[in-house]
């Protein structure tokens, strides 16, 4: 696709006629967001595209004070049996979300006292992680905040249900590294992800030990985190100096020497987790980053063509790998494929794949290097032009429902059950790709039956998630079903489909024309039910 | 290449599958527990049923049947990731390894695996996988899944090997093809038909009961694109299978009674996939191919307990899978594949990193079992992939041709592409003694 050099960086002088599409508006709010709230089209096209953009590419860090505030309002029910021999009192209590704030050291100590706890004590800090994704994806002010971190979280994927210490990690993990980097630079990101409790732990640098180290790290941080599969050249295994460009100090790709050295070059990054170091000393047991001197392979490495001295300071190995590989332009077409698959869809250009790798790269070293890379990606005549290039996922389902009804989500483990029924379990995707960014993964029989069940079950409320109420936003005037179907199919799907009308009203056999009566408690379950069934429609699906 | 007369030989034994088969057919009309009400009988009852089994994560073959006695094997391994010869945890002896010289042993979890290696339903392969030396998970996965042996080709090739396999003859009809678990897997990527089922538990109505049914079915009917398909396809793969579910007075749908004696239990997760292809196949809706995944073998860390417990489930999954599919033994054949095996010398987190070769099992009324097949190259350090992993003696592909031209009884070159299938291994028992 041809791209115009003029663009870069002027805000536009006039209207841009992509921009005044109808369509745009409803696409950008539920693609880097999730969703448009009643009122928020209009408000959107008052503003413009590029206010819009700079207010939310820029958030202040933290939460907006609406969704603090219902965050420290909410609770969440945690429910367990007495323990054996009465070691714990038995518990059924809705609890407030206390947790999410704590340093690790917090809620390391659950781990330790195994005989005093329940395992749902140690699972909470991941419901309550999860409990705050659901929450803020639909209420948050900064929507493409949320939609970047869902991106690194699958990104730097961690599978907080496989193990207590990632579940105890995940609120700091969730916080302090996906949310505080997700707009940031992306070699600050990867040291903050490569010494993170929850990371170390899922991929088994924690164990790595000098003389035969862990590879599980230095594996997904080459193929997954940064160069990519594509630059995997195995082919060449151990001949190192065939990599084209490695004479040069600049190998395209790397090979499995590269993978065996970096895992050296990581030995060392580890968990204070109570270990014992030597016949005095132990580690102390808190759960935050440790580096320790003498499980680290302190001698001379070669990873991707240039040679680390033996015996370099503490950390310096691995901090010198992660330049190497945050720097390395493999990494740069990598992620900037991803963001753009991500935003612009499967199908985008090469052309626009090649924008955002330039912007990736000469911002190498911006500390808001990721938002320039987003900006230029969604500021693209390609990306305004797109639509329902993406599957909504069904976080995404489950968000834009509650946006577009105006609900006041309170987010239930059934609910959390559901997400993970259609497709997305949240922070529990075992392998470390993180949930693949696939149309069709989303598509297949049991996942439409899944997706189906999640909005019909929110809009009747099925399972304690809060009453959508029709008429506050439709009005208190008698409505019929169709003119119901009609207003809530162009809540969801922004657009106006006549066909879909009567396919919906055909389809529900109530008398199409007949007033409801307001204020009937049976009108509201019958308005319920028509959102419920307009956001099974194909054109809620997509964005 | 096959010759003429070992083509004939294969042609012969599959005529006396089918005889089989059309007593499988007839044992398909007694009553089944839990399926009484079900009038239906699906097209092609006597179709061959091939499930793959997906070992997810990478198996250490070399903990799971381990050449016990090799010197080499002995000195590069932590003894808590070999397979013991003696000793409380010695594991199952192995008649007709691949090497006479070497004791195999399986891991002494596996006990049930080695009743059906015993009883000459389950056969084994050591040293196979990809000749492509990815050490990458999704690589490798990637490959298997699509069925070629080099990154190039996935460029090109965007469909699954089983995908290819049935649709030999032409798009297949109705449901022939199904994932127990929440997405369909790679190999049946391309067939718009094949379904995900993770469970059948509850029934598999639209949710909303009639009212929401006649809506969707009226909101997907003209829509264009994939979530159109998709909308209208889930649909009918809905109606096909809820349809059949058996129910009480009430219309309530009947919870699986799995024959008597089988326990899904012991399996754990690996259990619950399994009792609902158990149950799918059962409906007879004309099923031909399977995928059933199993986790839990990434063992880059505390090897030994995590082994166990997977090699456990692995082990009670197919031993009560195939004593749930009793009347189905003929049809049915089933292949475990994994995308690699590991490094030979573990590391210092009691794990093992990726390697190369791993193990693949072949179970089936009509397979040969008892017996290893294919080469064993050894675990001296000059035998090694690179010098430090089990090298692939065999390509996964032969394994894979030999079960699916067995399956279709002729010669099938299109499934896998620049494939030169050197004939097969005689996992069926088609190859006549040597001369």
């Amino acid at each position: 696709m041809a791209t115009n050099p003029q663009t870069k960086s002027k805000p536009a002088p006039r209207p841009d006629a992509a921009e005044a599409d109808a369509g745009f508006a409803p696409m950008v709010l539920a693609r880097l967001g999730h969703g448009a709230r009643a009122g928020e089209i209009d408000r959107f096209r008052a503003a413009g595209y590029s206010t819009w953009l700079d207010e939310q590419l820029a958030p202040p860090p933290g939460d907006d004070p609406a969704v603090a505030a219902k965050l420290a309002r909410l609770t969440f029910r945690i429910k367990y049996n007495e323990g054996k021999d009465k070691a714990w009192p038995a518990v059924d209590e809705l609890r407030p979300l206390g947790t999410l704030g704590q340093p690790i050291e917090a809620v390391w100590p659950m781990l330790a006292e195994r005989d005093k706890h329940d395992g749902q004590e140690r699972r909470r800090p991941l419901m309550e992680v999860m409990v705050a994704t659901v929450v803020r994806a639909a209420d948050a002010r900064y929507q493409l905040r949320e939609v970047l971190a869902g991106f690194w979280h699958d990104h730097f994927n961690v599978d907080a249900w496989d193990q207590e210490q990632v579940m105890a990690a995940l609120p700091t993990y969730d916080r302090d590294v996906i949310r505080a980097h997700a707009l940031g630079n992306f070699r600050a990101f990867l040291e903050a992800v490569a010494s993170s409790t929850a990371m170390l732990y899922y991929l088994s640098n924690k164990s790595s030990r000098a003389g035969s180290a862990n590879e599980n790290f230095g594996r997904e941080l080459f193929e997954l985190h940064t160069l990519g599969a594509d630059a995997y050249l195995n082919d060449k295994y151990d001949r190192w100096r065939e990599v084209p460009g490695a004479l040069k100090g600049q190998p395209t790709g790397y090979i499995d020497q590269d993978v065996y050295e970096s895992a050296r070059a990581f030995t060392g990054w580890t968990v204070e987790d109570g270990t014992g170091l030597d016949g005095r000393r132990k580690l102390p047991n808190t759960g935050k980053f440790a580096y320790v001197e003498t499980w680290h392979d302190g001698y001379q490495k070669r990873v991707l063509a240039t040679e680390f001295d033996a015996f370099q300071p503490a950390m310096a190995d691995g901090r010198k790998v992660l330049d190497l590989v945050a720097y390395h332009p493999a990494t740069a077409r990598h992620l900037a494929h991803k963001l753009v698959v991500r935003l612009a869809g499967e199908n985008a250009s090469a052309a626009l794949v090649a924008q955002a790798v330039a912007v990736w790269t000469k911002q190498a070293h911006a500390p808001d290097q990721i938002a320039q890379v987003v900006r230029a990606i969604v500021s693209s005549p390609e990306f305004k032009a797109s639509r329902e290039v993406k599957v909504r996922r069904p976080l995404a389902l489950v968000a834009g429902f509650a946006r577009a009804t105006d609900l006041d989500l309170t987010p239930t483990e059934p609910l959390l059950n559901g997400i993970a029924n259609a497709g997305q379990r949240l922070y529990g995707y075992a392998p470390p790709t993180g949930l693949p960014d696939r149309r069709d993964i989303l598509l297949g029989t049991n996942a439409m039956r899944q997706r189906w069940q999640l909005v019909l079950a929110l809009a009747e409320n099925a399972w304690g998630t809060g009453v959508i109420q029709p008429a506050r936003l439709m009005g208190p005037a008698a409505t019929t079903p169709r003119a119901a179907a009609a207003f809530w199919l162009s809540a969801l799907t922004g657009a106006y489909d006549p066909m879909q009308i009567e396919a919906l009203v055909s389809g529900l056999g109530w008398p199409p024309d007949v007033p409801l009566p307001p204020g009937q408690p049976n009108t509201q379950k019958q308005l319920a039910r028509i959102a419920g069934l307009a956001a099974m429609a194909p054109g809620f699906q997509t964005c | 290449m096959l010759s003429d007369s070992r083509f004939k030989a294969s042609l012969l034994s599959r005529r006396t599958i089918l005889g089989g088969g059309i007593a499988g057919v007839a044992a398909g009309l007694l009553p089944v527990p839990g399926l009484r009400n079900l009038a239906f009988a699906g097209p092609g009852p006597d179709r061959p049923l091939l499930i793959v089994v997906h070992l997810r994560g990478g198996c250490d073959g070399l903990n799971l049947i381990s050449p016990a006695s090799d010197p080499d094997f002995i000195e590069a391994r932590a003894s808590e990731l070999r397979v013991a010869v003696d000793g409380p945890d010695a594991g199952h002896a192995l008649a007709n390894g691949p090497d006479a010289k070497v004791d195999f042993r399986l891991h002494a979890q596996a006990g049930g695996m080695a009743e059906l290696y015993q009883g000459g339903q389950l056969a084994f392969l050591h040293a196979v996988g990809l000749t492509d030396g990815t050490r990458s998970h999704f690589v490798a996965t990637d490959m298997i899944e699509r069925g070629v042996a080099d990154a190039a080709s996935l460029n090109r090739l965007n469909d699954g090997w089983l995908s290819r396999a049935l649709a030999v003859d032409g798009p297949p009809r109705g449901l022939v093809a199904a994932s127990a678990s929440g997405a369909v897997s790679g190999e049946l990527a391309g067939l718009p038909s094949a379904i995900a089922v993770p469970s059948l538990d509850g029934g598999l109505a639209p949710p909303g009961g009639p009212q929401a049914a006649e809506v969707l079915k009226r909101l997907y009917a003209f829509t264009a694109g994939d979530v159109g398909v998709a909308g209208r396809d889930a649909l009918g793969a809905m109606a096909t299978i809820d349809g059949r579910l058996p129910r009480d007075a009430q219309g309530h749908i009947q919870g699986y009674q799995a024959e008597a004696h089988v326990d899904y239990g012991p399996a754990a997760e690996f259990g619950r996939p399994l009792k609902a292809l158990a149950q799918l196949i059962k409906m007879d809706v004309g099923l031909q191919a399977a995928t059933v995944d199993i986790g839990g073998w990434d063992t880059h860390e505390y090897q030994p307990g995590r082994f166990r417990a997977a090699v456990d489930h692995l082990s009670n999954g197919l031993a009560q899978f195939w004593n749930d599919m009793a009347r189905y033994h003929d049809r049915m054949v089933l292949v475990t594949l994994t995308e690699f095996g590991r490094r030979l010398r573990s590391n210092k987190s009691q794990g093992t990193d990726h390697g190369r070769a791993g193990v693949m099992a072949v179970l089936g009324g009509k397979v040969r079992g008892g017996r290893f097949y294919g080469a064993w190259p050894g675990m001296a350090p000059d035998k090694l992939d690179e010098g430090v992993d089990l090298a692939v003696a065999t390509d996964y592909r032969r394994v894979l041709t030999e079960v699916l031209e067995m399956r279709e009884g002729r010669r099938l070159p299109a499934i896998f592409p620049a494939y030169a299938y050197p004939g097969p291994l005689g996992l069926f028992g088609a190859l006549p003694t040597k001369a």
